[in-house]
């Protein structure tokens, strides 16, 4: 099967069913998603519509039973577990809702380990890392343990980790749900700034109204099948007007 | 990057990690306990029987030591005694005149092994000197003295003073009996070697014998263990028709217990880590347990299993190799101890031990040429007990995994 041009993401009929042999439950079901470079979209709907296995799928953490989703044109359904791992490495940034740091690396550490695993040389993953740090505002932060951050400050390292292989695209699983308004709000202007200057894509999955209404496309899925998917472009760029 | 984080993880839960640390400090405490207790039974069960009983060599008539026949006496004895004597290696060299035969008292009798000795050269050669325990040494002016073990004497209801009479067979075949009174009760680190040796003057048995001045042993004690191999060598080749046997092979149960006891101890210590081993693996598996969710976010971000393993088998050895330092400076520390003190096992009963030819102060020493192989078998241990939780960590699925 061909996929579109010039799409990061392109999810053709994918379907995933539990209990295939019994009771069959589609948490997604016959789905076609198609994200461009560059998007900002956010994938919502109620609880156990399927966004998580939608988006796990996409990020290759786990397989359709139905379907194929190409990734810059490759076939992930297709790939081995130990491809996948390597696939994910230099593919796909991924932010989670429990900030998911190793607690006994600094910030700093957390945010090289993915480069290490690529294996830059030092010279670069400094570089990378005091690009990123400047960029989330977590300089003086480097040397500083996850228990010592807050919340917020520990979803900003984990943007930075996410964005430090220089992946084509971000999969956020509720980025905001553990955060306060404002660390929420500091949080989405980075990611915001971040797609923006540097067009890397992001699709979050999510029930909160702040990163819907920050969301240039929304996605709507309900019980496993896209319900909607609609362009969000006026709240957007109103927000970044009133953040200049 | 995993190297730091195996020896943070380690440290993540402290109270546990140093429980486990310090179970491998004290199992290996263990282990060098029993190597250091053996390799000090081994050594002084060694020294015993080279200074006290066998000596580092042995000649004799190479027919003597088939039916110990007194008819088959060294020939040549003296000049080959002489010659052995002006070797630079030996420090002693003496003679023996040998006899089996029958020890006699009022109230019954016992086989009995009759050595002919010369008393001054003997008190060194075997240490009969330091064995006496009772009565006096070899007088020149008591003819039929003799020297019995303690062990002996007890069965014999025999005492310094008491009277015996020897029978034998002399050169000719003929059967001779000799009355003597016992001069000395001695007691060596042997009992059953004390049961069967008595000790007359060689002049004395050789005129029983009609052996005139010869003997059938030649006794030889080295300056250095080390060339015990040599010497029988270099005498073999000396003397062709000469039977020439070291320590080892005149005692080779000795021989084969210093070389099994090693066996031993490696397979007692091989039995303490694998009794480790399994809080090693529930300690990891605890740990693996606890960090599931992390695990999967590893795996997740394109950690890849050979990695995932890395952490897990480096996670273990750093929590079994850091017990091993505390362990063996306490091991050394007590064997040190002990080597200069000595420890005294004459609670498990002095008897018991010396009907094995041990005595009861041992003397345990450091097995520093062992200290190779203990490394090795912590390190297996290591190795073993990272499996089954490695295995539990590599099966984890990212998606189930961050689920938890």
């Amino acid at each position: 099967m061909n996929c579109m041009k010039n799409a990061v993401i392109d999810a053709h009929n994918v379907s995933k069913v539990y209990n295939p042999e019994t009771i069959p439950v589609y948490a997604v079901n016959n789905v076609h998603l198609h994200l461009e470079r560059g998007e900002f979209t956010a994938l919502v709907g109620p609880s156990g519509s399927g966004k998580t296995t939608l988006l796990n799928m996409i990020g290759g953490l786990d397989k359709p039973d139905e379907g194929n989703i190409f990734i810059n044109g490759i076939d992930i359904t297709k790939l081995s577990a130990s491809q996948l791992i390597d696939f994910r490495l230099h593919n796909i940034g991924f932010v989670f809702q429990s900030f998911n740091l190793i607690p006994v690396l600094t910030a700093k550490e957390n945010t090289e380990f993915i480069m290490l695993l690529q294996r830059l040389s030092k010279s670069e993953r400094n570089a990378r890392v005091k690009q990123l740090f400047h960029e989330i505002g977590m300089e003086d932060k480097l040397n500083s343990r996850p228990s010592q951050l807050s919340g917020g400050q520990q979803q900003r390292i984990a943007v930075a980790r996410a964005l430090a292989s220089k992946p084509q695209f971000v999969l956020a699983d509720e980025p905001t749900a553990n955060l306060d308004s404002k660390s929420a709000s500091n949080l989405l202007d980075i990611m915001a700034m971040l797609n923006k200057e540097e067009q890397i894509t992001f699709l979050f999955s999510t029930h909160d109204q702040r990163v819907i209404d920050r969301a240039r496309r929304v996605i709507t899925l309900v019980d496993g099948k896209i319900e909607s998917d609609t362009a969000h472009v006026d709240t957007n760029i109103a927000h970044e007007q009133s953040v200049q | 990057m995993i190297l730091i984080m195996a020896w943070r993880n380690i440290w993540r839960n402290k109270m546990r990690s140093i429980v486990i640390m310090l179970s491998v400090a004290v199992g290996l405490f263990a282990g060098i306990a029993v190597l250091a207790l053996y390799e000090g039974m081994m050594k002084s069960r060694v020294r015993n029987v080279i200074d006290a009983e066998a000596g580092h060599l042995q000649l004799h008539n190479s027919r003597f030591k088939k039916d110990y026949e007194p008819k088959y006496i060294f020939l040549n004895g003296h000049d080959v005694l002489k010659q052995i004597r002006s070797l630079p290696q030996v420090k002693l060299a003496t003679a023996r005149t040998i006899s089996s035969g029958m020890l006699s008292t009022a109230t019954g009798s016992a086989g009995v092994q009759i050595n002919g000795v010369i008393p001054e050269e003997e008190y060194e050669a075997s240490q009969l000197k330091k064995k006496i325990v009772e009565g006096k040494l070899f007088d020149p002016a008591r003819k039929n003295s003799i020297k019995i073990g303690k062990k002996l004497a007890r069965k014999m209801k025999l005492k310094a003073g008491s009277k015996l009479v020897l029978t034998f067979t002399d050169t000719s075949g003929s059967i001779v009996s000799a009355a003597y009174r016992v001069g000395a009760v001695y007691q060596s680190e042997n009992t059953p070697l004390d049961e069967r040796n008595v000790y007359v003057t060689m002049q004395n048995l050789n005129e029983l014998l009609l052996s005139g001045n010869s003997f059938h042993e030649i006794v030889v004690l080295l300056k250095r263990d080390e060339d015990v191999q040599l010497m029988q060598e270099q005498l073999k080749h000396q003397f062709p028709s000469v039977q020439v046997e070291s320590w080892k092979d005149i005692s080779p149960e000795t021989d084969f217990m210093v070389k099994t006891v090693d066996q031993y101890s490696y397979i007692i210590m091989v039995i303490i880590m694998l009794a480790l081993a399994f809080g090693i693996i529930n300690t990891m598996l605890m740990a693996i347990l606890e960090r599931t969710r992390e695990i999967g976010m590893m795996l997740a971000l394109g950690t890849n299993r050979i990695r995932i393993f890395t952490l897990v088998l480096m996670e273990t050895i750093f929590l079994t190799l850091a017990g091993t330092p505390i362990g063996l400076l306490v091991g050394w520390l007590a064997a040190g101890y002990f080597n200069r003190h000595g420890l005294d096992l004459s609670g498990m009963g002095k008897e018991m031990m010396s009907n094995f030819g041990f005595g009861t102060m041992i003397y345990p020493e450091f097995p520093v040429e062992k200290l190779g192989a203990v490394i090795l078998i912590v390190t297996g241990t290591a190795l073993l007990s990272c499996l089954f939780p490695a295995i539990k960590a590599l099966k984890l699925q990212p998606v189930e995994a961050l689920r938890r």
